[in-house]
C-alpha cells in the first residue's frame, strides 16, 4: 500500500474526496482561529517530516488492529508538544474515527486549498538547464502578470529537451522546448512534402 | 523513373521556411491505468465528449468517459506499449478519416490507414466520423430503386437508394454473400460501394476482397477492416468511418451503398467497452445507450433532397442471430431501427434454397415504391403467392388427395421456390429478372420438371440475349410492361420453348 501510495499518478478517488472534506474543516477552523498558514505549515511538515521518514509509524496510523485509542496516545506524544493545539485535536478527530490513514490527502487537498483561497498558484518548469535567480524571477513575474496570480515555481531538468522551456499550469502546458520544435517542424515538413508530391508528381520525377 | 532530388529539395525548403514556430499550448494529462484499450487519465480537464487526444508513442484516443476526477480514454491504436505516467495531449478536434476518390479501390482500417500495400491515402479530404444525420427537411421520400442483382429480394423485398435493408440469419447462411452480390451489381451504376468487416476473421476478409477484385469490383468499392484481433475501440468505430467516407459521395450528389459486416460484433465490441468504463449494464450487460449507437448511425442513411444534390446512402446493416433468435437484445433493436429485414433461415439454405431468404417474414417497408414498374408488375403478387404455397405444402404433406386446382398451385410454387435459386456472384440484371420473373408467374414454365427449372431459365436468358436483343434493349429503356413488350415476351417464349427439350440437371 506504502509502494502504491509513491506513484502520484495513482488516484484514490474516495481518498481524495476524503481528504478535501476533511482540509476544508481543518482550514475552516484555522482561518476563525487566525492561523491558517501555520497549520498548513505544520500539517505539511507531520507529513514530510514524520511519515515520510517512518514507515512504521504511518502504517501504524493505517492499521485498524491498533485501537484508536491507543492511536490517539500517540499523537499525543508526538505531536502534544511541537504542533499547534488544533492541529494535534484535528489529528485526533481523525484518529477516533479511523481516518488516519489519509493524512497524506489531507495534506495535498489543504495545500490546494489553501493557494486558491491565496490566489496563489503553482506553475512547473522544466528547462534543459538549471534556472538562475534572474531568469527565475522573470518568470514568475511574466506567469504572475498573465495569470493575476502570485506564482510558485516548481522545477525540474530535463536535458532532453535541448533548449527553451516547458511551463504547466494546472493542466495547461506552454512548450516552447527546442525538441518539441523539432519535431513539428519534421511533421509539418513530412506532410507538406507528401501533399506536394500529390500535386506535383511529374515535376519531382523523370522517366 | 527517378526522382529528381533538386526539385525535391526545393520543396523541403520551402516547407522549412514556411514554417513558423509558435509557443505549443496544450491540455495534457497523465495516464492512470492502461489496458484492454481504454485508459484513465487524470488531468485533460478541458476537454470535451469525443475529442481527440494523443499519446506518446502516436495512438490516437478518444475522450469517451468524462468523470468527476478522471477521464475514460479509447484507445484507437496500439494500446501495448502506454505506460502509467505517459503524458496525454488533447488535440482540440474530432475523429476524422479520409475520405473522397482517394479512398476508392483500397483496404483501409477505421482510420483511414492502408492495410493493403499501397502506401498511405494521399488526399486532403478529409470528413467527422461522428456528425448529427440529416434532418427532416434534407430529405426527400425513396423512388430510386437499387438493385441487388438477386431475384429473390428485388422481385419481394425491393431496396431503394437511401434505404435501410438489414440482413439477419444464423452463422452460415449466405448473410454476407448478399451483401457482396449487392455491390458487385452495382457495376458501372456510378454508385460507391463500401464493405465494412467489423470482429470478422482476417481471413475471410481476405477472401472478400478477392472475390471483390476478381469480379472487377474494387474499381468503386472501399473495404474498411476492423478484424478480430483489433482492439474494440476500433471495432466500434469502424461503421462510422465507414459511414463518413460514404458521405463524402452522397454529399457531393453521388450514391453509395455500405455493407456493415455485422452489427452484433460492433455491439459487442461497444459493450467491451462500455463495461471496461464500468457504465451500469443493462439486459443482456448491454449499456444502455446500445440502441443510440446503432440508430445514429443507420439514420446517416439517406436519400437527401433536390437542394442538396439528390445524393444517398444506401445501408445493407447485417446482424447475426443465435439459433434464429430474432427476439434478442440487438436483432429486436436494429429490426426497429431499419426499413426492412431480409431474414435467412438455416433450414432453406441446407434444403438447397439459395439465398435462403424466408419470403413470409422478410419485409422492405419503403422499397416498393422504389421497384421499376415492370417487376413491380410481374413480382406483385409473388410474395403472397410464395406464403400460400409454403402453408399450402405443409398441408399437402398429410398425404390427403388434392383437387386438380391446389395441386396446379403447388406446382407452381415449386417452380417459383427453383426460379428464385441463384447462384452466388450472378446478379441478374433487372431486365433479366423481369423475363424470367415474367415466363414463372404467367405459368410457361408449368410443364418444365422441377428439376430443369434452373437450366431451362439459364438457357431461356441465353437465347432471349441472342436471339431477341431488340426485346432486352426494348425492356431497358421503357422499365415497364406495356403491351407491345408483353407481346414481345410472350413470342420470345413461345418461339424458345418450340425448340426447346428441357433437360434435367443438377445445378
Amino acid at each position: 500500500m506504502n509502494e502504491a501510495a509513491e506513484h502520484d499518478t495513482v488516484l484514490d478517488t474516495g481518498a481524495e474526496q476524503l481528504g478535501k472534506t476533511y482540509a476544508r474543516a481543518l482550514i475552516g477552523a484555522a482561518q476563525s482561529a487566525g492561523i491558517a498558514d501555520k497549520i498548513i505549515d505544520q500539517l505539511g511538515s507531520v507529513v514530510d517530516d514524520c511519515l515520510a521518514v517512518s514507515p512504521q509509524l504511518r502504517a501504524a496510523f493505517a492499521s485498524p488492529q491498533i485501537d484508536n485509542n491507543e492511536k490517539i496516545k500517540v499523537i499525543d506524544r508526538l505531536f502534544g508538544e511541537s504542533c499547534d493545539p488544533l492541529l494535534v485535536k484535528f489529528l485526533k478527530v481523525m484518529a477516533g474515527r479511523g481516518r488516519l490513514a489519509h493524512v497524506d490527502a489531507v495534506r495535498a487537498a489543504a495545500d490546494t486549498i489553501h493557494d486558491e483561497m491565496l490566489g496563489r498558484l503553482v506553475a512547473t518548469v522544466q528547462t534543459a538547464v538549471p534556472l538562475d535567480d534572474a531568469l527565475r524571477s522573470k518568470i514568475e513575474e511574466q506567469i504572475g502578470s498573465i495569470m493575476q496570480k502570485q506564482v510558485r515555481l516548481s522545477e525540474s531538468v530535463d536535458p532532453d529537451l535541448v533548449g527553451g522551456m516547458v511551463i504547466r499550469v494546472g493542466d495547461r502546458v506552454f512548450d516552447s522546448s527546442v525538441s518539441n520544435r523539432l519535431d513539428t517542424l519534421a511533421r509539418r515538413t513530412r506532410n507538406g512534402f507528401s501533399s506536394q508530391l500529390l500535386q506535383r508528381f511529374g515535376e519531382l520525377t523523370s522517366e | 523513373m527517378k526522382f529528381s532530388s533538386d526539385e525535391i529539395a526545393s520543396v523541403l525548403q520551402e516547407e522549412i521556411e514556411q514554417f513558423d514556430s509558435k509557443i505549443d499550448v496544450r491540455e495534457v494529462g497523465t495516464v492512470l491505468e492502461v489496458g484492454d484499450g481504454i485508459a484513465r487519465v487524470y488531468g485533460l480537464s478541458g476537454v470535451m465528449a469525443g475529442e481527440m487526444v494523443e499519446f506518446p508513442n502516436g495512438a490516437i484516443g478518444l475522450a469517451f468517459n468524462l468523470e468527476e476526477n478522471s477521464v475514460g480514454v479509447i484507445i484507437l491504436g496500439d494500446y501495448l506499449t502506454i505506460q502509467e505516467g505517459d503524458e496525454v495531449k488533447a488535440l482540440g478536434t474530432l475523429l476524422s478519416v479520409p475520405a473522397g476518390d482517394a479512398v476508392v479501390g483500397r483496404v483501409l482500417d477505421p482510420l483511414g490507414n492502408a492495410l493493403d500495400g499501397k502506401g498511405p491515402v494521399q488526399t486532403d479530404v478529409t470528413r467527422p466520423v461522428e456528425i448529427i444525420a440529416t434532418g427532416v427537411a434534407e430529405r426527400q421520400p425513396v423512388t430510386e430503386p437499387m438493385q441487388t442483382g438477386i431475384k429473390a429480394i428485388d422481385a419481394m423485398t425491393p431496396i431503394g437508394r437511401g434505404q435501410r435493408e438489414l440482413v439477419i440469419g444464423d452463422r452460415k447462411t449466405g448473410k454476407t454473400a448478399i451483401g457482396i452480390d449487392a455491390i458487385l451489381n452495382q457495376k458501372g451504376k456510378n454508385v460507391k460501394c463500401f464493405y465494412v468487416a467489423i470482429g470478422q476473421k482476417d481471413s475471410s476478409v481476405a477472401g472478400v476482397v478477392d472475390a471483390l477484385e476478381r469480379h472487377g469490383a474494387m474499381e468503386y468499392t472501399t473495404v474498411i477492416v476492423a478484424g478480430a484481433s483489433s482492439p474494440a475501440p476500433l471495432q466500434y468505430v469502424a461503421p462510422y468511418a465507414g459511414t463518413a467516407m460514404a458521405e463524402h459521395f452522397m454529399f457531393n450528389g453521388g450514391h453509395s451503398l455500405v455493407v456493415y459486416d455485422d452489427l452484433s460484433k460492433q455491439a459487442t465490441a461497444y459493450r467491451q467497452m462500455s463495461l471496461l468504463m464500468r457504465r451500469p449494464p443493462g439486459r443482456e450487460a448491454y449499456p444502455g445507450d446500445v440502441f443510440y449507437c446503432h440508430s445514429r448511425l443507420l439514420e446517416r442513411s439517406a436519400k437527401l433532397s433536390e437542394a442538396l444534390g439528390s445524393g444517398s446512402i444506401t445501408s445493407l446493416p447485417i446482424i447475426e442471430t443465435l439459433e434464429g433468435e430474432v427476439s434478442a437484445y440487438i436483432p429486436t433493436n436494429v429490426i426497429s431501427i431499419t426499413d426492412g429485414q431480409i431474414y435467412l433461415q438455416p433450414d432453406l439454405f441446407f434444403a438447397g434454397i439459395r439465398p435462403a431468404m424466408n419470403a413470409g417474414i422478410s419485409v422492405s417497408r419503403v422499397g416498393g415504391a422504389a421497384q421499376v414498374k415492370a417487376m413491380k408488375k410481374v413480382a406483385g403478387g409473388l410474395r403472397l403467392d410464395l406464403a400460400a404455397f409454403r402453408a399450402l405444402e405443409a398441408f399437402a404433406q398429410l398425404g390427403t388427395d388434392l383437387d386438380a386446382a391446389t395441386q396446379a398451385q403447388l406446382d407452381r410454387g415449386y417452380r417459383m421456390v427453383e426460379l428464385l435459386k441463384q447462384p452466388q456472384y450472378k446478379p441478374m440484371s433487372v431486365t433479366d429478372q423481369v423475363l424470367s420473373l415474367y415466363a414463372g408467374t404467367k405459368g410457361f414454365i408449368d410443364d418444365v420438371p422441377v428439376s430443369a427449372v434452373q437450366q431451362w431459365e439459364a438457357d431461356f436468358q441465353q437465347f432471349a440475349h441472342d436471339k431477341h436483343s431488340d426485346l432486352i434493349t426494348l425492356l431497358d429503356e421503357k422499365q415497364d410492361l406495356s403491351d407491345d413488350v408483353v407481346e414481345k415476351i410472350e413470342a420470345c417464349i413461345a418461339e424458345f420453348k418450340k425448340g426447346y427439350k428441357p433437360v434435367e440437371s443438377d445445378l
